[in-house]
Order: structure tokens, then sequence, then C-alpha cells
């Protein structure tokens, strides 16, 4: 066996420069610019009156920064404000109610995806899975004649009914990849100790699925808040429409207003972005859950 | 206390039976183990006694009862889990109560009960914990003062000692004994581990393939294994097991090496045994304990060559190639031998076993 | 544990009742498990059997514009050879696939890129994360407008700046231009996306082992190496799911194309869906957009089979009932 000696010289070696780390540092702010710019521009518009936001070359920087455009929209007494404010407390009550019903919904059929062997279960969750697939346009057709038929046209109900089930297969998927991540034996061991497969279920694997309900929740919220093709479809009447469709409406009628655009945009942007910050731990969960695990 | 009775229980999924016809009755206050290598039917048999699982066949009993469509909460038992499952969302003091508030006893009554089973567990001190806060063998304790709070009829164990370390596993299986002795309690205890069966039951129940092998006392069970895979199941190291041939000359009976083609001459009784064969091939079995080596031929012993040598101190084992087959032999440590050694064993005919070539049973004389 | 596994032998004795159930008692012996799932079913046979029947019905009719259905005429597949001879389809179903794929492979692309670089712990590497997973959470109604304004013909910042920079002598006019109007879109598209791909390939690098890294550093591996070696081989299932789903939406994206340009000029950034939803939403022409539903329909079962291929990869029957 060789023997080190303690007196040996160490080669002095220079750190080589980490290549890959300044390509990643490089490329991280490639891709922040992207994502930021767009974004930075919408605001610094939206504080832009309508004739310092038209000039050729652009203001880089608002000379006169102004918030007019917020209070336009936040002022129930102006018309635009009145519109605003509706559209976006429809937008809400659509998306609360959507949100609400979906887990009601998806909360027992994700558990028992989980948890039963039941003859067509595979059938059934093949069919979860594939509506995931197909485009609204797909629905659209048949949906807006079976609207018209029930007289839903023109009421948030058709929202909510169709929201409900666009969001239901995402919403299973997930919840069952909670449900997979509780172990059988808490619910086995809650029936030996009394409790009924139904107590079971809502006294000990409801409250340890409390994350996956929030991760759902927030993903049905989401994607109610940001729909356009189904509320541009089946909404022809002011008072009823969601913000998507809303602003588009009331800013073609005149020429474009776009720093006012540009405020409505961020205003309806808000909600989710907060949304999406606060619990933003769920929603990476969430998106991930199912593809990446094992 | 009650005692449990299963009758010809099936449970299948399509063409797998995970358990085949299996009968056995565990008596007022009897600890019994079943016992068996993964997949072989016995966390599926204490389930079906659980009720967590329907069965397809069969009846099983608890105390007067038969409880085949009862559900799990109205059999009266109690059961604790591999992983004990204990509700991480509740503290020890819920976990424990919660099968009383199940049973929708008065708070005060509840209190009560759960500090004398925490006292008797010694785990006061962690009433307020959540389980993640708990050490493994703290978990272990809470499961157990889970399951003895309410008082129950029969106790289910699902491998409750696996997920602990060596140390602690020979701790707890003496705490686990002790608790029965102390209950007069029922208890079904499932483990892969034939020492923690031998060590803690009464009775064990070997299975293998969804099929009951053997039923009876450990001391039974390792002493009259009823075929080779009970044999080679019980006992550490595992029962040797040598496949050969019966040569009979005259009235003479000898086992003969199809390999090495030497004789070993069997004792009346065992001749008898070996003649009852169903194909003229038979497995002898041999503990470690009951053979002897030598270093020349002796009359009685056969030829084999040393594989390796362990020494653990108080006792060394030497792995021996008799006619292709593995043979364990234990030595003193005294005794010095190599690997690759030509070696004579010696085997005690009061004390081999005979199993048919065939069937794998062990054969009785004729 | 629970199933038995190898031999699968037959019960030895009589004795045994209900051995071998067959389908219909089995559905009675699982009659409550459906209870669990009724509410869903109920939701989704109304909202996606339903359509999916009356789509196919109305490809074979000829629909009038006044939407009542009880005039529709049969007129067997001819709806189906007006949308596949169409010259229109053609090209949109080229769009179509330039959308899909590009969209796709530079979301992919920049996302793993994204996922490497944030791989490594840094300050401020959450907060970055979130940054740029905004597009991805806003409405594409938004992400639209804002884009149109940044691409504005008179007044857009894009075209401003290319010529701030010399790049160009005057504004590009983006979208209004049947050269650039596609490529336009896919930027958008890319921007509002590539952050998702970016979330699932780093969940996706989190379940590369340390150790292996670490192995193949002891054997001299360099960071390509290792990459190559260690990272791909262990993002291969996540790259496939990614992939898919990006390609599933991509193809399925309605809003980008429709807000911002309504498919045109001249139908140059149409895609199969914008375009269908024209046919049936603009010209009311109901029973050749179902047909052309139909078409859509079949690839997307397509997909469909690999996606939950892909999706199921690994989710084996659990112990228990």
């Amino acid at each position: 066996m060789a023997v080190i000696s303690e007196t040996a010289i160490r080669p002095v070696v220079r750190k080589p420069i980490d290549w890959w780390r300044w390509a990643g540092r490089a490329f991280l702010t490639f891709l922040l610019l992207f994502t930021v710019l767009p974004m930075a521009w919408m605001v610094l518009t939206s504080v832009k009156s309508q004739f310092a936001a038209m000039q050729y070359p652009p203001q880089w920087w608002p000379a006169e920064p102004t918030l007019n455009n917020y209070f336009k929209l936040l002022d129930p007494n102006s018309r635009v404000g009145q519109d605003f404010l509706r559209y976006f407390w429809n937008s809400f009550y659509v998306s609360l109610v959507t949100t609400i019903l979906g887990v009601v919904v998806a909360v027992p059929a994700a558990y028992a995806f989980s948890r039963f062997r039941f003859p067509g279960r595979n059938f059934m969750f093949f069919a979860v899975l594939v509506r995931n697939m197909f485009p609204a346009v797909v629905f659209l057709m048949p949906l807006f004649l079976l609207m018209r038929w029930m007289g839903l046209v023109n009421t948030h109900g058709s929202l909510i009914l169709t929201y409900l089930t666009f969001g239901l297969p995402l919403s299973i998927w997930l919840l069952k990849g909670f449900y997979d991540n509780i172990p059988i034996q808490l619910e086995q061991a809650a029936r030996i100790d009394g409790a009924t497969r139904f107590q079971a279920f809502l006294l000990i694997v409801m409250p340890l699925s409390t994350p996956g309900i929030i991760a759902t929740s927030i993903f049905s919220f989401i994607g109610a808040w940001n729909e356009y093709v189904y509320a541009y479809t089946f909404l022809s009447r002011d008072s009823q429409m969601t913000l998507p469709v809303g602003i588009q409406r009331f800013f073609t009628e005149f020429a474009t207003d776009w720093p006012g655009l540009m405020a409505a945009t961020f205003m309806m942007s808000v909600p989710v972005v907060v949304l999406f910050l606060v619990l933003q731990k769920y929603f990476v969960r969430a998106l991930t859950e199912g593809a990446v695990k094992h | 206390m009650a005692e449990v009775v299963l009758k010809d229980v099936v449970k299948n999924y399509g063409n797998v039976y995970a358990v085949n016809n299996v009968s056995f009755t565990v008596e007022h206050g009897e600890f019994v183990a079943l016992v068996g290598p993964s997949g072989c039917g016995k966390t599926t048999t204490l389930n079906l006694i659980a009720g967590l699982i329907p069965m397809s066949g069969g009846d099983i009993a608890i105390g007067d009862r038969i409880v085949n469509d009862l559900d799990p909460k109205d059999r009266d038992i109690a059961m604790v889990f591999q992983n004990y499952a204990l509700y991480p969302n509740k503290s020890v003091f819920k976990n424990l109560a919660f099968p009383l508030q199940m049973r929708k006893l008065p708070k005060e009554e509840i209190a009560r009960k759960v500090n004398d089973a925490a006292k008797l567990l010694d785990i006061t001190h962690l009433l307020d914990r959540k389980p993640r806060e708990l050490s493994g063998g703290q978990q272990q304790r809470v499961a157990l003062g889970r399951a003895l709070v309410r008082d129950p009829a029969v106790f289910l164990m699902d491998e409750p000692l696996s997920n602990l370390d060596a140390k602690l596993r020979v701790q707890m299986r003496s705490e686990i004994k002790r608790f029965h002795h102390n209950l007069n309690a029922t208890v079904v205890y499932v483990t892969h581990d034939q020492l923690e069966a031998v060590t803690m039951a009464d009775k064990m129940a070997v299975m293998n393939g969804g099929l009951l092998q053997q039923y009876d006392s450990p001391a039974n069970v390792f002493a009259h294994p009823v075929n080779t895979f009970v044999a080679s199941f019980v006992g550490s190291p595992a029962m040797s097991l040598i496949p050969l041939d019966v040569a009979t000359q005259g009235t003479e009976t000898s086992l003969r090496s199809p390999e090495e083609g030497w004789e070993l001459p069997l004792s009346p009784m065992n001749a008898r045994k070996a003649n009852a064969s169903s194909n003229g091939k038979v497995v002898l079995g041999a503990r470690h304990s009951t053979l002897k080596l030598h270093r020349q031929a002796v009359p009685g012993a056969v030829p084999g060559k040393v594989y390796t040598v362990e020494p653990t101190g108080d006792v060394t084992f030497a792995q021996v190639f008799i006619s292709g087959a593995v043979v364990n032999i234990s030595l003193d440590p005294s005794v010095v031998i190599a690997p690759d050694e030509k070696v004579w064993v010696e085997f005690d005919q009061e004390r081999m076993h005979l199993f048919d070539g065939q069937t794998t049973m062990a054969l009785q004389a004729a | 544990m629970s199933i038995a596994t190898g031999r699968a032998t037959a019960p030895l004795a009589a004795g045994t009742t209900r051995k071998r159930a067959g389908i219909l008692s089995r559905i009675i012996a699982h009659r409550t498990d459906y209870l669990y799932v009724l509410p869903a079913l109920i939701v989704m046979l109304v909202v996606i059997a339903f359509p999916i029947y009356y789509t196919i019905e109305l490809s074979f009719f000829r629909t009038p514009p006044n939407l009542q259905m009880r005039d529709k005429i049969w007129t067997g597949l001819s709806n189906y050879s007006t949308v596949l001879n169409s010259s229109v389809f053609h090209e949109v179903t080229i769009q179509t696939i330039i959308w899909t794929i590009a969209s796709t492979v530079f979301a992919f692309l920049l996302g793993l890129g994204a996922a490497l670089a944030l791989h490594r712990e840094f300050a401020g590497r959450g907060l970055l994360r979130a940054l740029l997973l905004i597009p991805y959470v806003i409405s594409a109604v938004a992400a639209s407008y804002v884009w149109k304004w940044l691409y504005h013909s008179d007044f857009g910042v894009i075209g401003a700046i290319s010529v701030a920079l010399g790049i160009t002598d005057e504004p590009i006019n983006f979208l209004d231009n049947r050269q650039t109007v596609l490529a336009s879109l896919i930027v958008v598209n890319i921007w509002k996306e590539f952050s998702f791909a970016m979330v699932m390939l780093m969940a996706g690098l989190q379940t590369v082992p340390d150790q292996l890294h670490r192995a193949a550093q002891v054997d001299g591996a360099n960071t390509w190496d290792r990459f190559w070696h260690v990272t791909v081989p262990h993002l291969k299932g996540v790259s496939m799911v990614t992939i898919l789903l990006l390609m599933v939406a991509n193809f399925n994206s309605f809003i980008i194309p429709f807000v911002m340009t309504g498919g045109g000029p001249a139908d140059a950034s149409h895609i199969w869906i914008t375009h269908i939803y024209q046919l049936a939403f603009g010209r009311q022409q109901w029973g050749v957009a179902s047909a052309y539903a139909v078409i859509l329909f079949i690839v997307m079962m397509t997909f469909g089979y690999f996606y939950v291929k892909a999706l199921t990869r690994g989710d084996e029957t659990r112990a228990g009932d």
C-alpha cells in the first residue's frame, strides 16, 4: 500500500470557470426578460394617458404617469366602471360556484377510483382522462343546442355546468393522486376502531386530503376565471358576461383605448396571480402530480 | 376474550387463490402466529378475520358469533398495523380516544381509559404529541395502546415489529409477549419472521401459496415439520435438505447419492419410513445441531466438501456440500477447518427427517 | 402483499361457495362503490356523451342556418368530402401542424433549459420560478391583448425596438402579414406555456438520485456526460408526458389565434379549432363543422391513446379490494 507523505505538496489548482453555470445564468436572464418585459409594458401602458400611449417612437417611461385608467374601471358611477365591476363579480361568482361544486363531485369520485376495484372502473377512468383531450370547440355546438333546449343560454348556469365537467377530469385525476398517497391502513384502522366506511372517509381521509382539495380548488378556480370559449358562445347579454369576454366587448365598441385595456387586463390578472403566489406550493404540486410520481 | 374459528376460508381473485380452504381454531387467550414467506396469504387471512376484505367462501367465528357478514367495527377486534396506521393529524391522546369516541363513550370515561392505557405502555408524556414527532418504538407503543384501550375480544397484529430496528424489535418482542401474558388476550399475529413466531407464539400457522401447511405449537412444528417447506422455513439456520434415492438390498435399506454413489445405511425405523416413499426418492432433512463432522471416514458418515466457515462467536457454522446440496453444521468454535477441505458428516438416525421425494410430505413408518 | 403470487391452485375440497362470481354479481357486490362516482358520471354523461353523439349525428346532415335542427337534411358523407376537399382545409392543416409542433418543441426546450438552470440552489430561485410561471397562470385572453399591443403595427413596442436597434427600417406589421402572423402567434404561445414544461421537468429532475451523480463524478464523468448518461435517462418518462400534454394543449388552443387575429389575414393564422369555430358560429355551417370536428376527434383519439398510456404508466393495481 502506498504511504501518503504528510508533507506532500498539494498542486495548486485554479478552480476552472464553470461555463455551464454561466450559460445557465445567461439563459435564465434571457427567459426572465422574455417573461417579464411584456408584463412590464402592460403595466407601463396602463399608467399612461391614451395620448401618451399612441406615440411613435413610444414613451419608454411614462412622462406623466396616471392612475386614471384604474379609477375609471373601479368607479361604480361611470358606465365603464359599472360594466367592469359587474363582469368582475360575474367572473368571481361563476368561478367560486364552479370550484365548490367541483370539489363536492370530484372528491368522492377520486376516492372511489383510488380505493375501489369495481367493474368498469378502468373504463370510467379512461373516460375521465380522455375528456381532458378534447377541445372545447368539439363540444361547443351540441352543448350550445343543449343549453338552449334547457333554457340555460345567457345564464351563469350554462357556464357553471360546463366548467364543472371541464374541470372534473383534472380534479379527479389530481385528487386520486393525493388519495393514493394516503395509506389504506388508516381507513382500515378507523373501521376496526368502530367507524363505518363513510365515517372513516369523512373523519380520517378527508382531513388528510386537505392539501389536495386546496390544490384542486386553485386549479378549478383559475380555470374558470380564465375561460373564454364557452363564455363567448353562451353569453350574449352584457349583464351576464364574465371578464375575459366582457373586456373584449367593451373596448372594441369604440376605437381601442389601449391604456384602458391594459389596465383592465392587469386587473383581470391580479386575482389569479395573487392566488397563485399565495398557494404556489399546492399549484406546482398539482401541476406535476401524477406525471412525475414513482 | 374469545376464541376465533376459521373454517374452509377462501379468498380468490379470479383464478388466483390468496387464501385456500384455511381452517384453524385459536383458543381463548392463545397467541397464534400466522407465518410464511411474503405472498403466502397470511395478511389476507388476517384481513379476512378483521373483515377488511370480503371472503369468497367459508366461515369465520369470533366468540360465539359467525362474523362473515359483519363490518369490522362490529366484530369486537383491535388491530395493530405494520406501518402503525396512526392518524397523522390527531394527537396521541386523540388517536387513543378515537375507538372510544366511535363507541360513543362519555368523555370522562374516555379520558380515564386513555390515561390507563398510556400509563400501562409508559407513553403518558407523549399524549400531546403528533405521531410524526414520535420515534418508531414510540409509534409502536401508541399503536398498541390504541388496540388495547378498548378491551376487544381479539387482537390482530400485522407484522407490528418489522419497521423497527433489530435491537428495538427484540425489546418490543418481549413487551408484546408480556402484554399478552398480563391481559390473557387472544392474539393473532402475522409475521414473515419465523424467529418471532417461534419465540412469541403458543401456536404457529405456517402458510405457503394460500394453503395452511401446519398448525401446531412451535416446538412441534420445529420437531415434526409436516413437509419440506415447513422444514426449511422454521429454524435458523434452516434445516438442510438432501435429495437422495432409496436403495434396498435384502433386508437392509440405505440412501444412495445419485451423484456421488455413496450409501447411507438407515436404522430399522428410518428404513420403514424410506420404504414408504411413493417413487423411491426421499429428501433427507437434518438440523445443524444433529450433525457431526469428521476428518476421516467413519461408519455411517457420508463424504462432503467444506464450502464456507462462519464463526459467530459461541458457535461456528460450516456449510458443507453433500451430494450437491448445501448442509449447515454447527461446530465448536475451537474446531479449525478450511474451505475445500474434505470431511465426513455423520447423521443422527433418531433426529433425522425423511420426506417423500415427490409429495414433499414427511414420511411415516409403514 | 395481500394477493398471493405464483401458484394458482384450485380449491382443494368442496365447501367453497361463491368462488367465481359473474360480472353481474360483481357489479351488484360493488354497488355502493358506484355511488361515489355517480355524481361525476351523471355530469359527464350530460355534458360529454351527449355532445359526442350529437356531433357525430350532425356530421351527416345539412343544417339550416337558423339552427332549427328538426329541419336538418340527411346528406350522408358529403360534409366530410366538403371538408377534406377544401383547399382552405389543407392550408389550415399545415398551419395546425406547424403551430402544434413549433410551439411544443420551443416550449419544451425553453422549459428544459430553465429547469436545468434552476435545479441548482441559489438565492431568489423560488421567486424566479414564480415569476416565470405567471404567464402560464394568467388568462390567455390577457396574454393575447398584451401581445397584440406589443405587436401593434403603429405603436407597438417590438416594432419600435427593432427600428431603434437598426434591425428594420420601419415597424413591421407582425399580425397583418401572411408571412409573419403564424410565427408571431407561436411566440405568444411559447411565452404562455414554456413554464409549464419547466415545472414538470423540475419535478422530474428531483427524482434523479444524487448518488448517481456522485457515482458518475467518481467514475470521471464531466458535466455533459452526467447530463447525458444520468439526467436524460431519468427525465425520459416526464418528458414524454410533458410533450404529450403540450401537444394536446397546443392542438386544442383557441384563444390566442382567435382573439389576436381571428384566423386572419386571409386564413393565414387559422388552426383546426378556430376554423371549426368559424364554420359553425361564423357561417352557421353546423353540418360541415361537425364533420370537421369528428375528423379532429379521430386524430385526438390517437393522441389520447398515447396520453393515457403515458399517464397510467406505473399506475399498477393497488392491494386492497
